[in-house]
């Protein structure tokens, strides 16, 4: 393989790792938004929260396969704690998206705060586990074998998603809520139960990514910054609660970030947010948004 | 009759106090003044779009950025920049790229409009951090002289005397708010509340909607232009994360809801109320974000109107007047 081809795999794969990763974070974000109308802010707080914990746990048990579950549990349990106490309150009042935005906004200033109280501002290292050291000869081009897992681990997710969504009965609940959720609920479905389970596995989601982050990008109070930012542009643009939408534009970000970086470093971050301007400005749904909010 | 007499002691009240403030309160707290009435300016710009226009921006550091660089920028590069100029410039800078934005923001309401204003914000943010031949970067502008006030034939005031400077900062301050408050009394302001309430009623009516929009996005940004101008006078350094930063568009954000959303005077008692707290909390911790951020969550679960309509809820409770709190008003 020549370099240069070799560059433009090497740079694809990268690409790939990172919109799988953003797929992570970007499709409960984009469930919980179809489903609830809540665009939720503290979404990628959630991602960092739980790195964090990937952190404390290995630094505990030194077992990264430990964190990778318990880390997301614990996130997921915040998480519902958010929706039953928090959310669910606020949703009473009549006070349309700023309500939730706002609150969401605050419990993410809270988070960004809390952890730097916890851990301080120092970013801390998570070693990866023996087992996903190293490099992988793919095509003749080395590559780390820990991308290629979260690759993996991503894209299992994803199968796994997609079987519950489109061959259950929950998910067949969930899809019919994205489109119209009082319909639903007139049918004697126990809406906010169905809420409380979304939102739920929308910060599992989160937390298995940030957990997969953690030895990657390494934890630090700013981790949440740009995949934040990023994954509200692919919930944008993808179409407010379209899954779909999400795998497609997530992996398209993550190629244009990796391809960006590479051929105008210093306009990079500018090609996302001028993606979603134009996008929203000729098509405020998003590519594959049924709903019109 | 009696309601005009008591706004107008109100009024004689408000301004002895406010006169006599920097020498009661010493250098320190008149800084905390000075930053406060560009912040109530700041915070009252946003609300003409939060309350008035019912959308909710989260880029309004765009049009504060803009101001901040633009008048930073004139005085270190144009020597002895009359201020008053520059002040106007940076207004009007951030109001014509509220202009110039305005086709694509008219489109969109509620979340999509919280994510495009998003977006213009970053952009700029991350714009003003790689031009580093024009802005410096993250180190910012700064270095440049803040001429004297000259008014001529009459008299020059001397801007880097804080007490002189909290003077001028409280006059733009009053000024722009009462500026902003006529216009919600014109024709053209109860239009605007019209399209908030019903757009397609409005535009049945034959007003021009995206128009009086646009109108309403460049008067904000031109405001939020002078108090980032004013920003930039006062600190004498001009950054990125000081006033690009995404938390630059929250803060105001902040003050209007503790004060009280679709009102016009809740913004300006919550600004007063984030920056004294914030000043206190500043003491005896630095993570001031951690209270604030709580303080938030608590206004938003138990007083989700602000504290302007808890007070009028309460008045109304006590002394049986019809004005019930109304938060259902504003609808994203």
């Amino acid at each position: 393989m020549s370099p240069v081809t070799a560059m433009y795999v090497a740079q694809a794969i990268h690409g790939l790792t990172y919109g799988m990763l953003l797929f992570l974070v970007a499709s409960g974000l984009t469930l919980i938004f179809g489903m609830m109308g809540i665009l939720n802010l503290a979404h990628a707080s959630f991602f960092m929260l739980s790195a964090y914990f990937c952190y404390q746990v290995v630094a505990w048990t030194d077992s990264f396969w430990m964190a990778l579950i318990l880390a997301p549990l614990g996130t997921g349990l915040i998480g519902v704690f958010v929706e039953r106490f928090l959310l669910r309150k606020v949703q009473q009042y009549n006070l349309g998206h700023i309500g939730d935005l706002l609150l969401t906004l605050g419990i993410a200033l809270v988070i960004a705060e809390g952890v730097k109280t916890i851990w301080g501002t120092e970013s801390h290292q998570v070693v990866i586990p023996p087992s996903l050291e190293g490099l992988v000869s793919v095509a003749g081009l080395e590559y780390p074998i820990y991308r290629l897992f979260i690759i993996g681990l991503a894209a299992a997710i994803l199968s796994a998603l997609a079987f519950i969504l489109y061959k259950t009965r929950l998910g067949m609940i969930i899809r019919a809520a994205v489109s119209d959720a009082d319909m639903v609920s007139a049918l004697g479905i126990n809406m906010p139960r169905v809420f409380m389970f979304v939102f739920g596995v929308g910060t599992i989601m989160a937390g298995v990514a940030g957990v997969a982050a953690a030895p990657m990008l390494t934890v630090f109070p700013g981790l949440a910054d740009q995949i934040g930012l990023d994954a509200f542009v692919v919930v944008v643009v993808g179409g407010f609660g379209s899954l779909f939408g999400a795998v497609v534009v997530s992996l398209f970000l993550g190629e244009l970030n990796a391809f960006g970086i590479q051929f105008i470093p210093r306009l990079a971050p500018v090609l996302v947010f001028l993606f979603m301007a134009l996008v929203l400005s000729f098509k405020p749904m998003g590519f594959f948004g049924e709903r019109d909010d | 009759m009696i309601k005009s007499k008591r706004n107008l002691a109100l009024w004689v009240v408000f301004l002895a106090a406010a006169g006599i403030a920097p020498h009661v309160l010493g250098i320190v707290k008149t800084n905390v003044l000075v930053e406060l009435a560009g912040f109530v300016l700041y915070a009252v710009s946003l609300n003409l779009l939060l309350s008035y226009t019912g959308v909710l921006s989260f880029g309004h550091a765009l049009f504060y950025g803009v101001g901040a660089y633009t008048t930073a920028l004139l005085l270190y590069h144009v020597e002895g920049f009359p201020v008053i100029g520059a002040l106007l410039l940076s207004g009007l800078a951030a109001g014509v790229i509220g202009l110039i934005l305005s086709p694509l923001l008219v489109r969109v309401t509620g979340t999509a409009f919280a994510m495009l204003t998003l977006a213009f914000g970053q952009l700029m943010f991350i714009l003003c951090l790689k031009f580093r031949e024009v802005t410096g970067g993250e180190d910012g502008i700064a270095g440049y002289d803040v001429p004297n006030l000259n008014i001529p034939g009459i008299a020059s005031f001397d801007m880097l005397d804080p007490t002189v400077f909290y003077y001028f900062a409280l006059a733009v301050c009053v000024i722009g708010v009462l500026i902003m408050w006529y216009i919600t009394k014109t024709p053209l302001g109860q239009v605007v509340v019209g399209i908030r309430d019903n757009t397609l009623r409005v535009d049945y009516l034959g007003y021009k909607v995206p128009q009086t929009k646009a109108i309403v996005f460049a008067v904000s940004g031109f405001f939020a232009g002078i108090a980032g101008s004013l920003f930039a006078l006062f600190q004498g350094i001009v950054s990125t994360d000081g006033v690009l930063h995404i938390m630059v568009s929250f803060y105001p954000i902040m003050a209007i809801l503790i004060g009280g959303i679709g009102t016009f005077f809740g913004p300006i008692l919550g600004s007063g109320i984030l920056i004294v707290l914030e000043d206190l909390i500043m003491r005896y911790t630095e993570r001031a974000e951690l209270i604030t951020g709580l303080l938030f969550i608590g206004v938003v679960l138990y007083a989700p109107g602000g504290l302007l309509w808890l007070w009028r809820g309460l008045m109304a409770k006590l002394f049986g007047s019809k004005s019930q709190p109304a938060s259902e008003e504003v609808e994203a």
